[in-house]
């Protein structure tokens, strides 16, 4: 027996204005709808459960601090995986770049001591933070620039590679970033003039600033110069660019390395804000996986990453909060990031195509 | 040293071997139907607490194992419904299931963390085979899914080269508007093969649980495991029988670092051991993929693309 419908899917011309905003934003409530009906089935209270999100995410003005605060190291990993995403290339190891960061801005705050005044600490703590983080992506960019081979594995791989890493470098008896004179293994903290101050009361950082300027610069350098235009070209059909003689595996090399080196200064964002020092908790927290959520549900636009990053860091807050709040497990917070991406990406179908549902008679006329 | 560890280290090899193989056939068939399915990782960490969970609660291992391929099918059909019914991007779908399957891993496995399975699965029995030195332990001392996967990977081997329907996944996975034009349907193709992938993906993840760690850890349960089964495909050459090789290789690789840790044999830092199986993965790859690779040959054409006639 065969369907007495079916469905066509016409193909958009020019997509209505309306559509591209109005498709993440009921991503999200279907995704938290959603998850009103798991928690529902699953026992627990769907409404103290949101209620306290919102209230510890976004409401309170610790939460809603809390939330800018968390939400400079998300925006970082947001651009770093958009900025690969934007030419196809997908970098999903910003997770182990963004543990190189935190590595090499901590050896530059411990190595450079604690003479150098902050002027100079802070941006070498995040200049070689990124640089770290580039440094990582080397190899996957470089085979996949010559070779072809799918740097979405190879990135992946190497997270764990990172990961393990970090551990040593914290486990190891004597190791150069171990805290010395404490038996329980942490990092060492780099010196005062390495670590900048809280905004206030908050745990807010100035780093905030810098990365909504940088991800507002990074819209301007795609939109607007020819280095931006190259990728586009590159994205949208590689034959043409290669007709018009871009160099492809130059421009893959570079994106890539960019890529890098932005997860790296997200993690370096952590070394002179909260955590001054290598800490292996960090291998727990997936902010890199977080950051290729907040790039895809704003489609790679650098601008709207602002404001999915800042979305995403309250549902972290406020889920994160949920331990000491109520009996929900935290981990709905990271379950609804992953149900989010999956019915913006469902909802990408009505942006881009004319749903119809036709009488088969219909179809075979 | 002793032989013993290299013994055991390779007996233990075939033993994780079982997961990978399982999530690399799932893996393999997806891919044979031209769809990608990067949510391995996602999948396996979801079928192996639901199986917990219903191992648990039922004391069957064998519903435990049910309720991780119906899980692991699931998955995939969401995977399925966004890439081939609505076109969605496959790897960014992939992803969002890895995200979204280790988040539910968790939330699931909350009541489960620090408790074990009444029962898990026992090797089978061969008497006096087992006690051959050397042979005995690797090849006579593992379970009925063990062996079951094995045989499962060489007959997939036969079906995908030998019979009609492995001829049209082929097709699909190569050039699927021929296909359409034979009248079959594409999407109707790679959603069963999708959800055929999951399920076997699940029961990957489940074996994982029952047989092996009997204890929920939340993501290190799986450990990357399913990053390295979609490695495993491309190191096949999307071949099913290559896939066991690869499997006992990468699987060796995936146990030594706790062997020479028992052994207490610690001149090469541990950590530098636990990055071993995903540092010889990216070599593996590399290699692979230079230029007049035999490998790449079996490789889907239309991998990743998805299918789209015109419509009238």
């Amino acid at each position: 027996m065969r369907a007495p419908f079916r469905i066509i899917f016409e193909q958009r011309s020019d997509t209505p204005k309306y559509l591209t905003a109005l498709v993440p934003l009921v991503s999200v409530f279907a995704a938290l709808a959603a998850g009103a009906i798991f928690l529902m089935s699953t026992g627990y209270s769907v409404s103290e459960t949101y209620s306290n999100m919102l209230q510890d995410g976004f409401l309170s003005s610790r939460g809603i601090t809390d939330t800018l605060g968390l939400s400079t190291v998300l925006i970082c990993m947001g651009v770093s995986a958009a900025f690969a995403f934007q030419m196809n290339l997908y970098n999903i190891g910003g997770e182990g770049q963004g543990y190189l960061g935190m590595i090499g801005g901590a050896w530059a705050g411990l190595a450079l001591g604690p003479h150098l005044p902050s002027a100079i600490m802070i941006p070498a703590l995040l200049v070689i933070g990124a640089a770290f983080g580039a440094a990582w992506i080397f190899i996957p960019a470089f085979v996949r620039a010559r070779l072809g081979t799918s740097e979405t594995v190879t990135t992946l791989l190497l997270t764990y590679v990172a990961a393990s890493l970090v551990n040593h470098f914290i486990y190891t008896p004597n190791s150069y970033f171990r805290a010395p004179d404490v038996t329980f293994p942490m990092g060492r903290t780099v010196p005062d003039s390495a670590k900048l101050t809280a905004i206030g009361d908050t745990r807010m950082y100035p780093t905030f600033f810098i990365v909504v300027a940088l991800a507002i610069f990074l819209y301007w350098l795609v939109k607007r110069t020819e280095f931006g235009y190259r990728i586009q070209v590159i994205s949208d059909s590689p034959k043409a660019a290669h007709y018009a003689g871009i160099n492809s595996r130059r421009t893959t090399m570079q994106v890539m390395l960019i890529s890098g080196a932005l997860a790296g200064l997200g993690g370096a964002t952590l070394i002179v804000g909260e955590f001054g020092k290598l800490d292996p908790g960090i291998t727990m927290l997936g902010y890199g996986y977080a950051g290729i959520v907040i790039a895809a549900l704003a489609r790679n636009n650098f601008a709207a990453i602002i404001v999915s990053g800042i979305l995403f860091s309250g549902l972290r807050v406020g889920g994160d909060k949920l331990q000491i709040t109520t009996s929900t497990p935290i981990h709905i917070g990271v379950m609804l990031q992953g149900a989010i991406l999956l019915f913006a990406l469902g909802g990408e179908a009505f942006r881009r195509y004319k749903i119809r549902a036709v009488r088969m008679q219909a179809v075979a006329q | 040293m002793n032989s013993n560890i290299w013994v055991l280290t390779s007996a233990n090899a075939v033993t994780i071997a079982t997961t990978l193989i399982l999530a690399a056939l799932g893996a393999l068939f997806t891919e044979r139907a031209g769809v990608l399915n990067l949510g391995v990782e996602g999948i396996l960490l979801t079928s192996a607490i639901s199986s917990f969970l219903a191992a648990d609660s039922s004391g069957s291992i064998w519903v435990g194992l049910a309720v991780g391929a119906a899980v692991g099918a699931l998955l995939a059909g969401v995977h399925a419904t966004l890439t081939v019914v609505l076109r969605a991007n496959q790897i960014v779908s992939g992803l969002a299931l890895v995200i979204f399957g280790t988040g539910l891993a968790n939330f699931l496995g909350k009541p489960a963390e620090g408790k074990t399975v009444a029962t898990i699965i026992k090797p089978m029995t061969f008497g006096p085979l087992t006690r051959i030195p050397v042979l005995g332990p690797i090849v006579f001392e593992h379970d009925i899914i063990t062996y079951g996967t094995i045989a499962l990977a060489i007959g997939s081997a036969w079906y995908l080269f030998r019979t009609r329907p492995g001829l049209e996944l082929r097709a699909v996975g190569d050039d699927p508007a021929t296909v359409d034009a034979q009248g079959l349907s594409v999407a109707r193709i790679r959603i069963r093969y999708t959800l055929l992938g999951g399920a076997l993906i699940g029961l990957g993840g489940s074996w994982l649980m029952l047989a092996q760690s009997a204890a929920w850890h939340q993501a290190a349960t799986t450990n990357g495991i399913g990053w390295i089964a979609l490695a495993l495909v491309v190191f096949a050459g999307w071949h099913p029988v290559r896939l066991i090789f690869g499997a006992v290789l990468f699987g060796f690789c995936l146990r030594l670092p706790f062997t020479l840790q028992a052994e207490q044999i610690t001149f090469i830092p541990s950590a530098f051991m636990q990055m071993l199986p995903y540092v010889a993965t990216l070599i593996a790859l590399i290699a692979l993929s230079r230029p007049g690779s035999k490998n790449l040959r079996g490789a889907p054409k239309s991998l990743g693309n998805p299918f789209v006639r015109d419509e009238r």
